[in-house]
């Protein structure tokens, strides 16, 4: 491990980690404005962060031991999977850091212990949110595998850090087809952090929920942790995103100035990103759950249309 | 503006005409009221069935009291679903004028006429149940026996309703030997109550309530599914009993409009005008002409904004709250008018026995109609909206049918009766205060599910806006509360009177039973008692996260059914 890599896993996390609850509060204002109300302040999902922590953790006497570890399990994964996503600069990586087939595994740990962590509590909404789950997870999984493999295949390697090395390098899409596979992870954002029209996350309604329905048992620091993990998952998403659509400002070589232009330009993209998913919620009502297959559906035909334009081409 | 291909929807404008059709088995029939009408047809039925002329006591107000032996009951009920009357209440009062024992009334509706028939029946402490005839019975019977403590020893439901595992046996709140005061609940009672069993492979259940994740009442619903699908599903009501019927006993009748105005707080001024109204017709008191025309305009603006609290709920219930908001507004703005007309949001202490108590002014009245014209503008762009997004038409249609054929044997009335194809409202069937001169528009689709009660509902708004300016435009001057109110109160008769309105839900039913100038009796049936049977058979087949949207767009009040 050089240096440059262990300064990268400090930073790349670090600032992750700080600006993750910045964009849930600013999908949250979007919407707010869509409506036209005010909305809570930016900085509420900090102080609301802050609030949980102080707060007690209350677990059911039914729950074992899978509902005290997942909080720090899935926080774990989801920062080790950051490490695959740089968008301070790109560093030197191990092998097998940015590899795409780890990567999605990791998202594939952090979906078992959610689904898990619903199920232990022995409630009724936590089951059935992660029956659903699981049973969205068989077509969801498919049209990521494919659509990250339309991308390795328009970039001809595996490793996102080698992808965005080549993207980062010039000023239009390497590649026409990488607008195409873009509604794919557009799709892929939306789908995996459960938003409208898959789920609603501001529901008050136990019985339409899925990803909230498996944390209503969850309570204090774990909630926090768990709302955190999610913010961080969207921040992921929206990098891989925008790193492969509209990478301009991302260095490749470690300079201070370098690295402010990096943050700097990664938080105006997912800042506007964000505000782009905040309008597209508000345009559409939720789905009925059968008909999320066909949402899926969309990212799965985009991104094999992609590997067939690039093998014809 | 109707995107969806399944409902046909028509206007049926109401007049005298539409009233006129009856099957009379009289000749002279052309010339007479329909009062008179109604006696002769029901004299007939019972000559027919019992063999003899019936005892008719015409009532107070468009209803017959036709007292029954239990020989003639018995023969009367299945003739009666021949001729397809719809029980719309049952009751008991327990010593009826000089009856030692228990009277139950059958309160039955038929189409074409304004009037309805009461059938007495003088039972003891054991009667036979009619729910096999009539299922919409189920319910009166089990909440008579919780009430009352009368077993229908051959129903085939004989589960408590309203008094829940923790009152104790043998007790029987609407006794006359019972007197209001504490009770000793139990703590831990032995029987959990019996909710129906499904068994089967992959069929699970899922309890749902009392209490619930949103600020809503408590309501426990058990469904029973397979996957996502509902297979059954059992609601379970009544946790905030509140003794409504039992409080009004032994008050004069001017103390018990507070207790009126709290049975349903959406339905304020429904339930006041219409226990009013039966204590008005036991007295005699003619309501003066303004007061009759502000109680309309006051109906109405509360049809409008109970009905705009739906159509935003069933908005937000799909997770499209953007498209919420302009509902919201403009459903706050109907309740600011509320207050500067009566300086209440809710319309509460308006409604007086005799008229109204506060005089609206015509400048505020004015002004009503102004901003109702915004209003409509308004909601007419809010709902053009709602009905060119395909997202949110593809979540509302075919979603919660509600057969048709349902609506009768359950007595569901409302706009949820009139998405599904039937055209009952007692605004029209049952005419009473200004709606006997001014009818209102009728909408009515026939698809039943979530699509077309939103479309009934929008409609209605507007239809209600419309009548509002009508009679805006065409309101009297004069009293607003009659004069003799005051001494007829104080002498009032002894007398019983039913009267009916149509609240923003449906049909609402009061009784008012006055003894040496007291309440004796009264009896409450709002439209939600009856309509919350509907929602267990409208979410068959569906799945489980479109509940709460099936739910939302009937809307039905807890309170309501729990008095």
């Amino acid at each position: 491990m050089n240096a440059s890599f262990l300064l990268f896993t400090l930073l790349n996390t670090g600032f992750i980690l700080l600006v993750s609850p910045l964009f849930m509060s600013l999908i949250k204002k979007v919407k707010a404005y869509a409506q036209g109300r005010k909305g809570p302040s930016l900085l509420q999902n900090y102080l609301d962060l802050r609030k949980l922590i102080q707060k007690e953790v209350v677990y059911s006497p039914n729950s074992s031991g899978i509902m005290r570890v997942t909080p720090y399990l899935n926080l774990a994964v989801l920062l080790l999977a950051s490490l695959f996503v740089p968008v301070v600069f790109i560093p030197d990586a191990p092998a097998g850091i940015g590899n795409i087939i780890v990567f999605l595994y990791l998202l594939a740990i952090e979906r078992f212990f959610t689904a898990l962590c619903g199920l232990d509590a022995g409630s009724s909404f936590g089951g059935m949110g992660s029956s659903r789950l699981m049973s969205l997870s068989a077509v969801i999984e498919p049209t990521m595998v494919i659509a990250f493999a339309a991308l390795a295949y328009v970039l001809r390697t595996v490793n996102f850090h080698e992808m965005f090395a080549i993207t980062a390098g010039s000023t239009i899409p390497e590649s026409p087809t990488l607008t195409l596979i873009s509604i794919s992870l557009f799709i892929i954002i939306i789908v995996e952090t459960g938003r409208i029209p898959v789920d609603n996350p501001a529901t008050h309604l136990e019985l339409t929920m899925m990803n909230e329905a498996m944390i209503l048992e969850q309570s204090g620091k774990n909630l926090a942790l768990i709302e955190l993990t999610h913010a961080v998952k969207q921040t992921i998403l929206m990098a891989i995103l925008i790193n492969v659509l509209v990478p301009w400002g991302l260095v490749t070589k470690l300079t201070f100035a370098g690295l402010a232009v990096s943050c700097l330009y990664f938080l105006l993209k997912a800042s506007l990103l964000a505000g782009l998913i905040g309008l597209f919620e508000s345009s559409i009502a939720k789905m009925r759950l059968f008909r999320l297959p066909s949402f899926y559906m969309m990212a799965f035909f985009f991104s094999a249309l992609t590997i067939l334009m690039e093998v014809f081409a | 503006m109707n995107s969806n291909k399944n409902t046909v929807s028509f206007l049926v404008s109401a007049g005298s005409k539409s009233r006129g059709n009856y099957q009379i088995p009289s000749n002279s029939a052309a010339l007479a009221t329909p009062s008179v009408l109604a006696t002769r047809y029901s004299t007939d039925l019972m000559i027919n069935i019992a063999g003899k002329e019936p005892k008719i006591i015409k009532g107070k107000n468009n209803e017959f009291y036709i007292p029954l032996t239990e020989k003639e009951f018995l023969t009367t009920v299945p003739a009666l679903s021949e001729k397809s009357f719809v029980l719309i209440s049952l009751f008991c009062v327990q010593n009826f004028e000089e009856d030692p024992d228990f009277t139950l009334f059958y309160i039955f509706r038929l189409d074409g006429f304004t009037d309805v028939f009461a059938f007495m029946r003088y039972v003891r402490r054991e009667t036979t149940s009619i729910a096999t005839v009539f299922p919409s019975a189920c319910w009166y019977e089990r909440e008579i026996r919780d009430g009352f403590g009368i077993e229908f020893t051959d129903a085939f439901d004989k589960r408590r309703l309203f008094l829940h595992e923790a009152y104790p046996e043998g007790f029987h709140p609407l006794l006359k030997s019972f007197k209001n005061g504490k009770i000793k609940a139990i703590k831990n009672p032995k029987e959990a109550y019996p909710f129906k069993k499904v068994e089967g492979e992959g069929v699970y259940q899922i309890p749902v309530g009392p209490v619930h994740a949103g600020i809503i009442e408590p309501g426990h619903f058990r469904f029973n599914v397979i996957g996502e699908p509902i297979f059954n599903l059992e609601i379970r009501l009544f946790y905030k009993h509140r003794g409504i019927e039992k409080l009004a006993e032994g008050k004069n009748p001017s103390a018990c409009i507070p207790i009126a105005e709290a049975i349903s707080g959406d339905e304020t001024i429904a339930n006041t005008v219409a226990f009013c109204t039966a204590v008005e017709k036991i007295s005699g008191i003619e309501i003066p002409e303004r007061a009759n025309y502000l109680r309309a305009i006051l109906l109405e603006l509360e049809r409008i904004y109970s009905h705009m609290g739906d159509l935003s709920g069933m908005i937000t219930d799909i997770g499209f709250p953007r498209m919420t908001t302009p509902f919201l507004i403009l459903r706050e703005n109907i309740f600011r008018q509320n207050e500067f007309l009566t300086d209440s949001r809710f319309m509460k202490g308006v409604i007086d026995l005799g008229g109204v108590k506060k005089e609206i002014s015509g400048e505020a009245l004015s002004k009503l109609s102004l901003y109702l014209k915004t209003f409509v503008s308004q909601f007419e762009s809010a709902t053009e909206d709602a009905h060119t997004s395909s997202s949110l038409i593809d979540r509302f249609s075919t979603t919660g049918v509600l057969k048709k054929k349902l609506i009768t044997p359950l007595n569901i009335t409302g706009p949820i009766a009139r998405a599904a194809g039937t055209k009952y409202d007692v605004r029209f069937d049952h005419p009473y205060g200004i709606y006997k001169d001014i009818p209102p528009e009728r909408t009515i689709k026939i698809a039943g599910d979530v699509l077309s009660r939103f479309e009934v509902k929008a409609a209605e708004v507007l239809n209600s806006a419309s009548l509002i300016n009508k009679l805006i435009a065409s309101i009297p001057g004069g009293a607003i509360i009659a004069e003799t109110t005051e001494f007829a109160i104080s002498n009032i008769p002894d007398g019983y009177a039913l009267s009916m309105v149509e609240a923003a839900r449906g049909q609402n039913l009061h009784w008012v039973y006055v003894r040496n100038g007291l309440i004796n009796r009264y009896k409450v049936r709002t439209a939600s008692f009856c309509n919350w049977q509907a929602i267990e058979h409208a979410v068959l087949r569906n799945i489980v996260p479109d509940f709460p949207l099936i739910n939302k767009s009937f809307n039905l009040s807890y309170a309501g059914t729990d008095l």
